[in-house]
């Protein structure tokens, strides 16, 4: 029988799926948390914790003596924000040592997703102009077109992020930032006289390419994660498809 | 090899690690170690492919290994919170995105081309996308090996 002051496993489990969907919401591979749910829940005295990750929903099984509970949670936009995730795995890790107790735990786990801290909207598009051109020198960009590039893929940044926050679909957005950065990009190449128009259209919309998927994709695939792996691979597929869609309409345009 | 050449990948790389650390939301005290991170990789992709004469997706297969195994390690040693960020965020700028997109750029360009022209089309799409597909799979693979290897401690009651 449960003591008095614990939590009860409803509570545990809406904790382990608010941590959970907060780290794949943030980029997390399927792993990570499986680990995090299996952390949290034998840290707040569960005996047995079975952890489902899908792409669109996560369940936890869990059992503390003869109780047991299973709930699901939904999971939304897939993403990347490794600060966010952070703030959560110190929440896990902090529990599974046991130096915080169920009621601060799910505090700062609120207070971290409601709270996250996100560096200045112009830094952020500074940063993705410079990472796209310089994936574009690293493809053999030549130096006039740098410039153009960078000014490309950071205004498309900021439409990315204004054209988020509309809460217009994904997709859309992925074809009209593709089309603006290369537009942006092609265009100054043009007046420049650059030599590279293709490789520029193409490095300015770079910054849609989702690496970090990509990658996750194949390690949930090596962790016996098929389902999570396969979802995320079409998802990836998407996303460059209509990336090239914006892509190819651009270059037409210019004639590249 | 050209060791100008080889300065100009790594410091690059770094900087596309660094650009996509910031956009990713990485902590700021985390992105001196993500453009060390993307220079590590560049770096020995360079020596992989200008040097040893290695294909694009052994040499990246190797550059992520290197990345995940000093991740690891780093995050063994208790430096790094969150394990495999780094690694991640340095492997972006050896992930062959514009070959993905070039390669169904030519998908679509093969509508336009004459009968006599689609068989030569068709087969440079197959090789570029292929190339994309294994140089993806070879990081993605690297990465999760230390961890396959040496998965992390679980605490359970």
């Amino acid at each position: 029988m449960r003591s008095p002051d614990a939590p009860s496993l409803e509570g545990i489990a809406q904790l382990c799926l608010q941590a959970g969907h907060t780290l794949l919401e943030s980029g997390a591979n399927g792993r990570t948390v499986s680990q995090s749910i299996e952390s949290l829940a034998y840290g707040l005295g569960c005996t047995s914790v079975e952890t489902y990750c899908q792409h669109s929903a996560i369940i936890v099984m869990l059992q503390r003596g003869a109780e047991s509970f299973t709930h699901m949670g939904k999971v939304g936009e897939h993403g990347v924000n490794l600060r966010g995730g952070e703030v959560v795995l110190k929440v896990v890790d902090q529990i599974a040592r046991g130096t915080i107790h169920y009621a601060d735990a799910q505090a700062q786990i609120k207070a971290a997703t409601d709270a996250i801290h996100k560096y200045p909207l112009w830094l952020v598009c500074l940063a993705t102009g410079l990472a796209c051109g310089a994936f574009g020198r690293l493809l053999g960009l030549d130096w006039a077109s740098f410039v153009p590039v960078c000014l490309g893929a950071g205004l498309g940044q900021w439409l990315r992020v204004t054209m988020l926050r509309r809460a217009i679909n994904f997709y859309l957005v992925v074809t009209n930032v593709s089309f603006t950065a290369a537009m942006i990009a092609g265009g100054g190449v043009g007046l420049i006289g650059g030599s590279s128009l293709e490789l520029a259209t193409i490095s300015a919309t770079l910054l849609l390419i989702p690496g970090p998927a990509m990658l996750n994709c194949q390690v949930d695939a090596l962790d016996g994660k098929p389902n999570l792996a396969v979802a995320r691979a079409f998802r990836v597929a998407q996303i460059i498809l209509f990336l090239t869609l914006g892509l190819i309409a651009a270059q037409r345009l210019l004639g590249a | 090899m050209d060791l100008a050449h080889f300065i100009h990948q790594a410091l690059f790389g770094g900087v596309a690690a660094a650009g996509f650390g910031i956009l990713f939301n990485c902590p700021r005290r985390m992105i001196i170690l993500c453009f060390a991170a993307g220079a590590l990789a560049l770096a020995t992709r360079t020596i992989g492919t200008d040097a040893v004469d290695l294909s694009l997706p052994e040499a990246s297969f190797i550059a992520a290994l290197v990345v995940a195994i000093v991740d690891r390690a780093w995050w063994q040693h208790g430096h790094a919170f969150q394990g495999s960020v780094l690694a991640v965020v340095g492997c972006i700028p050896l992930v062959p995105g514009s070959l993905a997109a070039r390669g169904v750029e030519e998908l679509f360009a093969i509508t336009r081309e004459s009968a006599s022209k689609e068989l030569t089309s068709a087969s440079t799409i197959l090789e570029i996308l292929a190339l994309a597909a294994i140089t993806l799979a070879s990081i993605g693979t690297a990465l999760a090996i230390p961890m396959l290897i040496s998965p992390p401690k679980r605490k359970k009651s």
